[in-house]
């Protein structure tokens, strides 16, 4: 089934921090509708506000204009907390909390089943038995596997993912890929994810955002922004001219 | 024992001069410290005591509060001054401590413990603020620095939908904890470690033992609450300003 409204609407949102003789413009009057059940990926080099703007989604922090619509109800009309567990949020370096996985989980979500926490964890592809192992001796796939699960467990509607592959090694990256698709596929979550390697944007198909010095430079289907940019900055960024 | 004078001070001045000695010949560069100390310590002992003096024989209600009001923000102040890592940190500890003092003393003087006399509240009320003064800096610097250095973690949470209450409460805890750690522990070992200075005070003067021990309880359990109620309002107020109404964590100063 698919409804027309989008997901997730930006109209020129914007953040710009300092105070009035020093201000810096991190996020740029962007503009963009996220359609249910799809896979976005956000490309753009270091420092352009990839992770800024999953910030504003999440309200992590405050807009300085524009606006952010979830599912047709502007964001300030959801308490914080209601929106962010609809909007759910993976950092960069996902943190777990000291206790066991399932502390993690119930930490998310407090009446949980057991049937829920085994479904949570076999949807991120952990062991059974993994969910009463201590969160602190996992390695860093399976904390960003934990992480995933935490996030799936206050069943939200968008997942924004920051780099979520960017600590593991290709065959993990690999499997947390699928993974995403599986969820996206399955569980129809709208993901956007960031990433740093516009391979990743292929391997993830779905619709691409360019973002550079926070704005939208380049959107489309992830093949033309990756290998048919339109514009200056998307072929500079295709030239690797951009850090 | 006899009272103690002028005289008795000179002499024990060549405990001073002993001292002095002391250290010189072991080369511990204290000597001008201690002279300059021990000369403070006599000017402003005997210029409190004066002051005492006169405020005990006005015996009004409004300059004793007026006292005991200035006493607190001098306390804030520099409470304030070992603040690190906040802004403005004198709104909390002026605050916090306010609380701790007031409600404190209001309740003792409410249920009939104390009578409001200077000479009882105004030596009471130093015990408290001293105390409140160490509690509330403690706790302010203790939750600040946990923020700091945690924002990782709290923003996780505040990401899975938690309240800012919700996302720093192991570190208000630990917070809590280290403004109300001195006051504990004093009162696990008091009357075994060492001899608490209001019972010591009251025995030298001539009191029965078992008055001064009373009065030391209630002492100590004045103490306890004030501290308690110093480092929950510090916490509370300075928590706050870490966090927008929208659940955003903001780090001042920087
Ligand atoms: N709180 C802040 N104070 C000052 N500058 C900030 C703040 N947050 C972000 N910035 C700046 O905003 C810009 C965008 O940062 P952001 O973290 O969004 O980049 P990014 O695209 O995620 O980069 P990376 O790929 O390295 O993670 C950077 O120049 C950064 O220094
Ligand atoms: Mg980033």
């Amino acid at each position: 089934m698919r409804t027309s409204r989008p997901v997730l609407r930006l109209r020129n949102l914007s953040r710009r921090i300092g105070h009035t003789d020093n201000t810096r413009i991190i996020i740029d009057s962007v503009s963009f509708d996220f359609e249910r059940q799809k896979i976005y990926t956000i490309l753009g080099p270091s420092g352009a506000g990839k992770s800024s703007l999953l910030r504003l989604i999440n309200r992590l922090d405050e807009p300085t204009g524009g606006e952010v619509t979830l599912e047709g109800k502007p964001q300030c009309d959801y308490s914080p907390c209601d929106l962010r567990r609809k909007v759910g949020y993976l950092f960069q370096t996902p943190h777990l909390f000291p206790g066991s996985v399932r502390d993690n989980l119930l930490y998310a979500c407090s009446d949980l089943s057991e049937e829920e926490i085994r479904t949570l964890a076999e949807q991120s592809h952990l062991k059974t038995e993994m969910v009463d192992r201590s969160a602190d001796a996992l390695s860093v796939g399976e904390k960003q596997r934990v992480a995933l699960a935490r996030l799936l467990a206050t069943k939200p509607t968008l997942a924004l993912l920051d780099e979520p592959t960017s600590a593991l090694d290709p065959a993990h990256t690999a499997g947390i890929e699928s993974l995403i698709r599986e969820l996206a596929n399955q569980r129809g979550l709208t993901v956007i994810m960031v990433t740093h390697t516009p391979e990743q944007a292929l391997r993830m198909g779905g619709e691409s955002l360019l973002l550079v010095s926070g704005r939208l430079a380049e959107h489309g289907p992830c093949d033309r922004v990756v290998n048919y940019p339109q514009t200056e900055s998307g072929r500079m960024y295709q030239r690797k001219e951009l850090r | 024992m006899n009272s103690i004078g002028f005289t008795e001070v000179l002499i024990a001045l060549s405990l001073v001069l002993l001292s002095i000695v002391v250290s010189r010949y072991w080369k511990i560069p204290v000597q001008k410290d201690m002279a300059l100390g021990s000369v403070r310590a006599f000017v402003q002992l005997v210029a409190v005591g004066y002051a005492l003096k006169y405020i005990f024989a006005l015996d009004s209600v409004w300059v004793v509060l007026l006292v005991i009001m200035v006493m607190i923000l001098v306390g804030a102040q520099a409470a304030s001054g070992r603040v690190t890592g906040i802004r403005r940190g004198f709104v909390i500890t002026s605050v916090a401590m306010t609380m701790g003092s007031l409600l404190t003393l209001g309740a003792m003087l409410l249920l009939g413990v104390i009578t409001l006399e200077a000479r009882f509240v105004i030596p009471l009320a130093g015990m408290i603020i001293g105390n409140s003064m160490n509690a509330s800096a403690l706790t302010v610097n203790r939750i600040s620095a946990d923020i700091r250095n945690n924002r990782l973690a709290i923003e996780t949470a505040l990401a899975l939908g938690k309240s800012w209450r919700e996302a720093t409460l192991p570190y208000q805890k630990e917070a809590a904890v280290a403004g109300m750690l001195s006051m504990l522990n004093f009162m696990k070992t008091v009357g075994i470690v060492a001899l608490p200075g209001a019972m010591t005070g009251m025995i030298l003067a001539g009191a029965e033992p078992f008055d001064a021990v009373m009065l030391q309880i209630v002492v100590g359990y004045m103490l306890l609450c004030a501290v308690t109620i110093t480092s929950v309002v510090a916490l509370e107020l300075t928590v706050r300003r870490f966090f927008t109404s929208c659940h955003q964590l903001v780090l001042p100063m920087d």
